[in-house]
């Protein structure tokens, strides 16, 4: 059986049920007696392990089933969730977690049997005499679930009236009723199709009444490794039993005759009101037909069930491609714009107009497209809790991670991205930033430090900011450490602001911390972490009070491929600078520039702001002569702002970024080129670098 | 004649372009394609020889002047200019300015021959792998690794 093709897909799911189960242990940590916690908890890693037994990796499924066996007694009460399971738990996760990886690089899952593990689940098992005094209703329906009992469960199938109907009937007409159930082989891969093979055997002498799980359910293999059967007919038991063992990986078919009695008939229950009025002539109709609603029934049964998000994997290149397609259709749009504009007078009213059409089109096609790629970041800082967690107990440390905002979404390829920088962060802030229990005490601190990660939307910027409220960055130790280092001169510290020496911990091989831990402290983290955001085109900053906390604050583009920009032109040649960046638009008179320290600065509105002459950057002539006023396009980063002197605007547009190639190595301040409507390229002006 | 003749297999096809006074060969199999000149938009802070970048159906190629590279004078644009797509692994796509194209020749190994100059000494040639005879013509067949690699330039 290859089941490559579904490689794919399970390690996708297995990650996602992992980092359920993560996220739920966490919960079920902080709130032991949470019942949907638990049954979340059972759900997920009960999915996990149907979905290893598919795939044949038999060690996690393993594993997963003595978890599972675990949680299923939690959820029963006759286990109370202690400290120590939480550990053992985790430790499950991070095994599986491990295979996860295994299967992903090599499609196999190793050899660890994590022997250790199964061993402490089991012996938790066996500890639960002492637990709390379980609700009987409970217990039975334990019963119905486990997979290990291999009694007559044909008996505890729940009947409606409907169902009971036609086995009355048929009992009339004087045929039997038998009651099978047929367990399958531990090692079999398709449990489904099996199941449907005994199905089709079964029913060559025999009418298929009810089943459990219902038809449907074992279709899509939601069934542990037996299901029962409710039949009429006219055949001998045992012959109904040997044509379902003759399907192969069958391991046992029981079969006895039924009394009526014996079954309990839940009449009680609420039928589904679409129940067809099922008379004998039902006998006949297709089984999937026939079963249908008890599977509605079922459903109703269990009304807990999370909704199931309606979702669809698309891989990301399609996604890209579609991008692509997108930006064309922008720039064929930007040119019928450029021609309607050359000559107002040839066109009617009525083409403006669908240019017009077209160009709202254009930019909800865009916009929607972006929104396919954005992701939540939940999908990243879902993990982080439980680093906080392991931290705490490794360093420690209490401390507890408060987040908020995990519904903010960014474009896909940046939340791939992110994950290490914060994760960098964060583990800074737990080892370098959160002091010992002793100092927080002296400082009237609590004692459990708080960890905080906030995301939130600014603009065309996604905000994140990772923060602690632990001791703030000592500029004097890192004033001291880059001098030590060679990183600076005794007279540059002199003159240094503090900003500017906290700005140095961004120099690659800098660490403050004395002791290298596991944790933080090798020296390579923040300048990678810079170099990162970087990449992304983002920026990263950070606040910070000695005594009080630091804040890290990484500010990040919403989408990396269409930007609003403001068109200028410098020397003849026209620029796009990203609207994102720009701050204000300015006429100034050459007489209103000042010199300071050799530099041309302006004054505005109560601020200093130096020029930067763009032809000067670009290395042309400025079309304008020197005592003409002039145009200033006020950029920020951050807190520093600088104007940037254009010969003229043209005005605001939609445009597509494109690589200049890897040929071409490009100076700093260029981010990129880009179509305009007319098919001419233009350069886009990274106004950060400039300042 | 030419078009008919049976391709060996150690034949291989160059394009003849024409930089000044001299013909010069690219081996076919890293032409993309053969385009006329066109606006080439300036890209500051870049060496002389890279005139800039241009749209080729929506991607943006940097285009370099084959003569400026080659230290010949710079380029004449004229009617027979073109621009020749190159891709190669290492460089990605780039575009080089010729004066002009001329023809598609096959040359068997026997009508090529390796030289090997003192790169120090004769600038511009060093840019050449071999030198091809075809109707009594000599073709200089360009090293397109080495005509692209930046370091030469300094």
């Amino acid at each position: 059986m290859d089941v490559s093709q579904y490689l794919e897909i399970f390690i996708d799911e297995s990650n996602e049920h992992l980092q359920n189960l993560n996220t739920q242990i966490l919960n079920l940590e902080s709130d032991p007696n949470s019942s949907d916690t638990v049954n979340e908890i059972f759900r997920a890693a009960h999915s996990l392990k149907g979905m290893a037994g598919t795939m044949g990796y038999k060690r996690m499924q393993t594993l997963t089933h003595d978890m599972e066996n675990v949680f299923s007694e939690v959820r029963n009460g006759n286990i109370v969730v202690q400290p120590g399971m939480i550990d053992i738990l985790f430790q499950c996760l991070d095994a599986l977690d491990e295979y996860v990886s295994n299967i992903k690089e090599s499609a196999d899952e190793g050899t660890n049997d994590n022997q250790h593990l199964i061993d402490q689940l089991n012996a938790i098992l066996n500890s639960k005499g002492g637990a709390a005094a379980p609700a009987p209703e409970k217990k039975e329906e334990a019963k119905a679930d486990s997979a290990s009992g291999d009694g007559k469960k044909w008996l505890s199938i729940a009947l409606d009236g409907a169902q009971k109907d036609v086995m009355e009937e048929a009992v009339r007409q004087g045929k039997k009723l038998y009651g099978l159930t047929i367990t399958v082989q531990e090692s079999c891969i398709l449990k489904a199709a099996r199941a449907f093979l005994v199905f089709k055997a079964v029913e060559e002498n025999s009418e298929i009444i009810v089943s459990n799980p219902p038809a449907q359910d074992i279709e899509d293999e939601k069934f542990e490794r037996d299901f029962s059967l409710i039949v009429v007919s006219d055949a001998e038991v045992k012959d109904i039993i040997k044509a379902a063992e003759n399907v192969s990986e069958i391991e046992s078919v029981l079969g006895d005759i039924i009394d009526m009695k014996e079954m309990n008939i839940a009449e009680e229950k609420k039928v589904v009101k679409e129940a067809p009025v099922a008379t004998a002539t039902a006998v006949s109709e297709a089984p999937a037909e026939r079963t249908a609603p008890a599977a509605k029934a079922e459903k109703k049964q269990t009304p807990g069930k999370p909704v199931v998000n309606r979702t669809v994997r698309v891989d990301i290149e399609k996604l890209d491609s579609l991008m692509n397609l997108v930006s064309e259709l922008i720039i064929a749009k930007n040119s019928l714009v450029s021609i309607s504009s050359q000559d107002e007078t040839q066109h009617s009213g009525a083409f403006n107009e669908q240019i017009e059409y077209l160009e709202s089109v254009t930019t909800n096609l865009h916009e929607s497209v972006m929104k396919v790629r954005m992701v939540p970041i939940e999908s990243v800082v879902n993990k982080f809790p439980r680093m906080i967690r392991d931290l705490s107990k490794k360093l420690g440390k209490k401390m507890e991670l408060y987040m908020s905002g995990e519904d903010t979404e960014l474009d896909r390829t940046v939340v791939d991205e992110i994950g290490d920088p914060l994760m960098h962060l964060l583990r800074n802030s737990a080892d370098h930033g959160l002091e010992s229990a002793e100092v927080r005490a002296q400082r009237g601190k609590p004692e459990t430090g708080s960890i905080f990660l906030n995301a939130y939307q600014d603009g065309n910027n996604v905000v994140i900011e990772v923060g602690d409220d632990g001791n703030g960055i000592d500029v004097e130790k890192v004033k001291n450490k880059a001098l030590e280092r060679g990183a600076i001169t005794p007279e540059q510290a002199a003159n240094m602001s503090d900003k500017e020496i906290i700005d140095l911990l961004f120099l690659p091989s800098f660490s403050t911390a004395k002791a290298v831990t596991d944790v933080s402290g090798r020296g390579v983290g923040l300048d990678v972490v810079k170099s990162k955001i970087e990449a992304l085109s983002g920026e990263v900053e950070v606040k910070s009070k000695l005594g009080e906390g630091s804040t890290w604050i990484i500010r990040l583009p919403l989408t990396l491929a269409i930007i609003q920009s403001l068109m200028v032109v410098v020397g003849g040649e026209k620029y796009a600078i990203s609207l994102g960046s720009i701050q204000t638009i300015e006429d100034i008179h050459p007489s209103e520039i000042k010199t300071v320290q050799n530099k041309e600065v302006i004054h505005l509105r109560g601020t200093v702001i130096p020029l930067i002459r763009l032809n000067e950057v670009l290395d042309i002539e400025s079309t304008k002569s020197p005592d003409e006023s002039m145009e200033v396009v006020i950029v920020k980063k951050g807190d520093k702002q600088a104007g940037l002197v254009i010969d003229e605007l043209i005005g605001q547009q939609e445009i597509v970024i494109k690589s200049l190639g890897k040929y071409i190595k490009q100076c700093k301040f260029i981010s990129g080129a880009t179509i305009l409507g007319d098919g001419e390229v233009a350069l886009i002006l990274d106004a950060n670098a400039l300042i | 004649m030419d078009e008919l003749r049976v391709v060996g297999s150690d034949g291989v096809q160059y394009i003849v372009v024409r930089l000044g006074e001299e013909q010069y060969g690219i081996d076919i199999k890293y032409i993309d394609n053969i385009i006329r000149m066109q606006g080439i938009t300036r890209v500051p802070k870049v060496p002389e020889y890279l005139k800039g970048v241009i749209n080729l159906r929506g991607e943006v190629i940097p285009v370099m002047s084959a003569r400026l590279k080659m230290f010949l004078p710079e380029d004449e644009i004229t009617r027979t200019s073109r621009i020749i797509i190159l891709k190669l692994e290492q460089h990605g796509t780039v575009g080089i300015i010729v004066d002009e194209v001329k023809e598609v020749v096959t040359l068997d190994s026997e009508h090529i021959e390796k030289v090997s100059y003192d790169s120090a000494n004769t600038e511009g040639a060093n840019f050449v792998n071999a030198i091809g005879k075809h109707d009594e013509q000599l073709i200089s067949l360009l090293d397109l690794n080495l005509l692209l690699q930046e370091k030469e330039n300094a």
